[in-house]
Order: structure tokens, then C-alpha cells, then sequence
């Protein structure tokens, strides 16, 4: 009986789900599973900070992808003048996004809380628009990129051969997570987190500081944010709109897993990670990948409205 | 009273028409570009009046581009009746689309709105034999032979057409309909409003507007491309231009219109590479600041009086 209804949860059967394709994938057309893994973490660590301000702090922050942006000209411009390994900018990208943070909570985001919806959606937006027209001022639209020689490390099994850099990316997404896991569960500003994104009203009623609490949780995703920028400019080159497509993934993560389920945007970033590399993996449909996650956003949004009315 | 008002909208009327004959080409482009945008913000602000933000303007926009310059190369049909059959096709598919999505409100139909603009870019890049694919496709030549006068008139009759639009969704009971599913959409289906028909409806006679313009657009420049079609501007410039002038109403679309499009033009030879900044700057301190916009905030300074 308690199998059967672990089961029905939803995070089983996606874990199941997952399995099967793996499985498929790695008998059929084994590099596909392995790029798609590396991708899907990238997507997933990218959601988890959105995830965290849309679920406690309330907010859908259309210019997340742009704070990213931010961090990877952070640590290419750190790296250009020190000449430090960028992934070593990881560190003062957090900091120095934990102050931007900071600033942009206090300056924008904390008239905006008790305003309509709309109101808020338009502002992010503007934000948005703000930071890649800005970025496109001060760097122009050329795109740049750091040669580093390790991130075209590679490995061989057999007959094939894949990159073992991009092994990072499911380092930071397993690390991020667990962390932001551990911080909610385990302590007690994380625990007051909870309790705030789950009624602010009674969270100010048991004396737990709203305000400052909404102030941390959006430092610490813009911060977070920032330094996966650093790690992602190792492998990718960067312009100005690099970011915005991830703003949109990451919604769609956040959307199919259920705002407040962390541990789910893992595994639908797999799914998704998976199929789009699939859809890639044939010569000539390349082109079709991109609709891909824009299909499932649709197609996810509305059958969750339609079992909400059901209910 | 007001009779002298409509003496007044007749008046500006025949001096925006006989404007070509004074004005050098230059002018009147820049006049076309601001009543293309002029309709798109009337069209986002018809929507929004219902409550519901869309950011798939550029989406429909680009579709009836495309639509109405498939049609004439392919139908061979005249480029005037391809624009309207243009903005009919982009009606027609956000009909169907309507009837999915519709039942979703704020932030989930905001971003299935961008996510379908994103769709079509994509289905239309590939498509490479009927669209072109990424290079797009060149009309054999612009509308009128690139008569700059007609074209002016061209743009004019779909801005007043939107403008009339706008006005009979104001003054009917459409406008009391929409207002109440904003303000309460409980309250609005107690009493007896069918707010899904109410939604489709109003979503299908958006995007047409949408649609029309779109085709308008690609006939005057002889041109359709995946890039320029769904071009972000063509969501983001309404938006900014609605916002600044007031949302809920005719004339703060039109003020912010017209305001905004000669600021855009200075702006572009100032800072030719991030003039946009100027409007996310825009959007920022309007919802920060003065959220009524610029005639919601006079109209209420002369209401206190």
C-alpha cells in the first residue's frame, strides 16, 4: 500500500519517467544522454534561484536571466584584468550580486510587493529591458569569450568521446540544490523563509521580520545567480542577450514543477534537457529544438489549469 | 459640449490628412512609424482592459506580416486585401489559441502569450520553402510603388481604425463587461457576464488589430524576416508607450504614442545603439512612480480641483 501511493505522487512518477528515458538513451544513443544530463543541469541550477524568489518572495522575476548575463561579463571582465581563473570570480560575483541585490530589492522591487500582479510582471520587465539595453551600451552586442584550454576536456569510452567539463554544471546544480535545501529545512532564517512565502501576514504575527527576510531570500537568488554566470561563461561565449532565453526556461521549469517544489525542477530540467538534446540529435530538426521548450510551457500551463478547475 | 467635441476630432482629422502636402518624406515616415505603434498600443490596452497582460503582440504582429505577404506573392491577391485578409488570419488564430489559454489569468497567460510569440518565430524560420526561412522574403515591391502620401494614408486609416475600435469598446457595454471581470471576476460571472466569450472575443479583435498592422507593416517596407517580423520592439514599444500615456484608456495610448515616437526618433541619432534603455527606464519609474500614467495623473489632479 505505501509504495502504491508513493506512486501517485508526482515526483515518483517523474523519477520513473526519467529512468525509462535514460535507460532508452544511453542503449540507443549514449552522448545524447550524457549532454542532455550536463544541459539539464545547467537549466536546472539556472531555475533554482527564480524558483526560491517566486516562491517565498512572491515575485516573477522577468530579469533573471539577465542577472546571469551580469555575473558572466562580472567574471570575464575579472578574469581579463587579474588575470585569475574565471571560475575562481565565483566568490566576489557572489558577493558583489548579493549587494546588487540588496540594492535592487530596496531600490525597485520593495515598492512593487503589495501591487497588483500586473504591475509587477511590467516591472521585471522594464528591469529586464534596463540591463540588456544597458549591457549592450556599455560591451555592444559583439560576443565575447575567454579560450580556456580545460574546458574542452574530453574522455573516451569505447568508440565515444564526450566533454568532461560541462560535468561542472551538475556540480553546481547538486551543490545549489542540496545547499538551498538544507537552508530551508535546517535553519532557522531558512525555516522563517518557509513560513513567510507561505503567509506573510502570520509569519509577522509570530515576530519573524517580513521585510529583511524578503530582502535576504532576493540577495541571496540574485547572488546565486551571478556566480552561476561566472560558471557559465567558461564554456559559453556572452553578449548582452544571452540571459534572456534562460528566463523563459526557467519559468517553464518553475511551472511544470510547481511553485515551492525544488527538488522537482531537477527532474523536469532532465526531462527537458533530455528531449531537447534528443530533438538535436537528428541532422536537419536541429532548427525544431527551440520550440521544444516553448511547446511544453504551453502545453504544461494549460493542463494545470485545466486539473485546478477539475478540482 | 458635445458636439464641439466631435467638431474637434473632425478637425484634427482632416489636418492629419492634408499634413503630406506640407511635409517633406522624412516627416511623414517618422508620422508612420508612430501610428503603426500607435495601434499596437491601442490593441495591448484593449486587452488589458480586461485584466489580462499580453506579451505576444510581436507574435501576432509578425503572423499577419506574414500572412499578408504570403498571400499576395502566393494568391496573387491585391497588396490592400491581403493586409485585411492578413489581419483576419492573425484574428482566426488567436480565436483558436483564445479558447486554450484563455483560462488562464495574470503571469501564467502573460508568459504563455510570450512563449507563443516565440512559437511562431520559430515555426515560420522552419519553413524555408513557403517563408523564406531565416532570410525572410522580399516582396516584389512596396505598396503604392512606395508612394510615401498613400502610405502615410494607408497607416493613418488603421491607426483611426483602432482609435474608433478602442472608443466603441469604451462607450458599450463591452467596456462595462471587461471592466468588471478586472475589477472582480467572481463578481462579474455572478452577474451574469460570460467572461470566457467576453475574453475570446476581445483577444480575437486584439490580435486582428494586431494582425493588420503587421501586414500594413511588412507591404510599406516590402519585407518580411523572422527577426525583424517578431522583433521584441514591437512588444516592448506599446507597452512603454501605454504605460507612459495612461493604460485603461484611449487617449493615454494616443499621448504616449505620440510622445514617445518623436523622443525615439531624437534618441535614435543621440544614442543610435541602446535607445531602448530609454524605455525600460520608462516602464520602471512609470509603474514605480505614477502607475496612472501621464493622463490618469492630470485627469485626477483636475478631478481634486
Amino acid at each position: 500500500m505505501k509504495v502504491f501511493n508513493k506512486l501517485k505522487q508526482r515526483n515518483t512518477q517523474i523519477v520513473i519517467l526519467i529512468a525509462v528515458i535514460a535507460i532508452t538513451l544511453a542503449a540507443w544513443k549514449p552522448h545524447v544522454l550524457i549532454e542532455g544530463l550536463q544541459r539539464a543541469c545547467l537549466y536546472a541550477v539556472i531555475a533554482l534561484p527564480m524558483a526560491l524568489i517566486l516562491g517565498i518572495v512572491g515575485i516573477i522575476n522577468l530579469a533573471h536571466g539577465d542577472f546571469m548575463m551580469l555575473g558572466a561579463y562580472f567574471a570575464y571582465f575579472f578574469s581579463v584584468y587579474t588575470g585569475i581563473d574565471p571560475l575562481v570570480a565565483i566568490i566576489p560575483a557572489f558577493l558583489a550580486f548579493f549587494l546588487i541585490g540588496i540594492a535592487t530589492y530596496r531600490a525597485i522591487i520593495k515598492f512593487v510587493l503589495g501591487a497588483p500582479e500586473l504591475n509587477q510582471l511590467l516591472l521585471t520587465f522594464g528591469l529586464a529591458m534596463v540591463l540588456e539595453q544597458l549591457a549592450n551600451l556599455i560591451w555592444t552586442s559583439r560576443p565575447v569569450k575567454l579560450s580556456l584550454k580545460y574546458v574542452s576536456a574530453s574522455a573516451t569510452i569505447g568508440s565515444f568521446s564526450f566533454g568532461t567539463f560541462e560535468f561542472v554544471y551538475i556540480a553546481a546544480a547538486i551543490i545549489v540544490l542540496i545547499g538551498l535545501l538544507f537552508f530551508l529545512k535546517r535553519t532557522d532564517t531558512g525555516q522563517a523563509a518557509l513560513a513567510v512565502g507561505q503567509n506573510p501576514r502570520g509569519a509577522k504575527l509570530v515576530g519573524i521580520h517580513v521585510d529583511r527576510t524578503y530582502l535576504f531570500i532576493f540577495s541571496l537568488s540574485i547572488a546565486l545567480t551571478g556566480s552561476i554566470g561566472a560558471i557559465f561563461m567558461t564554456r559559453h561565449s556572452i553578449f548582452p542577450l544571452v540571459g534572456a532565453p534562460f528566463t523563459m526556461k526557467s519559468f517553464c521549469l518553475i511551472a511544470m514543477a510547481g511553485i515551492g517544489n525544488l527538488m522537482g525542477i531537477l527532474w523536469c530540467s532532465l526531462i527537458l534537457g533530455l528531449s531537447e538534446n534528443f530533438v538535436l540529435s537528428f541532422r536537419g530538426y536541429a532548427g525544431w529544438a527551440d520550440i521544444l521548450f516553448f511547446a511544453l510551457i504551453v502545453l504544461v500551463i494549460i493542463i494545470r489549469s485545466h486539473q485546478r478547475q477539475v478540482k | 459640449m458635445k458636439g464641439s467635441r466631435y467638431l474637434l476630432y473632425i478637425a484634427v482629422l482632416i489636418i492629419l490628412l492634408i499634413l503630406p502636402l506640407y511635409t517633406g518624406v522624412y516627416l511623414l515616415n517618422v508620422l508612420d512609424i508612430i501610428l503603426i505603434y500607435l495601434a499596437l498600443a491601442l490593441s495591448w490596452d484593449m486587452l488589458l482592459r480586461s485584466g489580462q497582460i499580453s506579451f505576444g503582440m510581436a507574435g501576432l504582429f509578425g503572423v499577419g506580416g506574414y500572412a499578408a505577404a504570403l498571400i499576395h506573392l502566393q494568391a496573387g491577391v491585391s497588396p490592400l486585401l491581403s493586409i485585411v485578409l492578413g489581419g483576419l488570419t492573425a484574428g482566426f488564430l488567436a480565436c483558436l489559441i483564445g479558447m486554450a489559454v484563455l483560462q488562464l489569468r495574470g503571469m501564467y497567460f502573460a508568459i504563455v502569450t510570450l512563449a507563443l510569440a516565440e512559437i511562431f518565430r520559430v515555426i515560420i524560420r522552419n519553413f524555408p520553402d513557403l517563408t523564406g526561412g531565416p532570410e525572410g522574403t522580399i516582396l516584389p515591391s512596396a505598396i503604392f510603388a512606395g508612394n510615401s502620401t498613400k502610405t502615410y494614408w494607408l497607416v493613418l486609416a488603421v491607426a483611426v481604425i483602432s482609435v474608433i475600435g478602442s472608443e466603441i469598446f469604451r462607450k458599450t457595454r463591452i467596456h462595462f463587461a471587461l471592466t468588471s471581470i478586472r475589477n472582480d471576476e467572481i463578481v462579474a460571472k455572478s452577474s451574469g457576464i460570460n467572461v470566457f466569450k467576453y475574453m475570446v472575443f476581445i483577444f480575437a479583435v486584439t490580435s486582428a488589430i494586431q494582425g493588420i498592422t503587421g501586414g500594413a507593416y511588412a507591404h510599406i517596407y516590402g519585407f518580411v524576416s523572422p527577426e525583424g517580423s517578431f522583433s521584441l520592439n514591437f512588444t516592448l514599444l506599446p507597452i512603454a508607450m501605454t504605460l507612459l500615456g495612461g493604460m485603461h484608456s484611449t487617449w493615454g495610448s494616443v499621448v504616449g504614442a505620440v510622445l514617445l515616437g518623436v523622443v525615439s526618433e531624437f534618441l535614435k541619432l543621440q544614442i543610435p545603439y541602446g535607445h531602448l534603455l530609454v524605455y525600460g527606464i520608462i516602464i520602471v519609474i512609470t509603474i514605480l512612480f505614477f502607475p496612472q500614467g501621464i493622463v490618469g495623473t492630470i485627469g485626477q489632479r483636475l478631478k481634486k480641483r
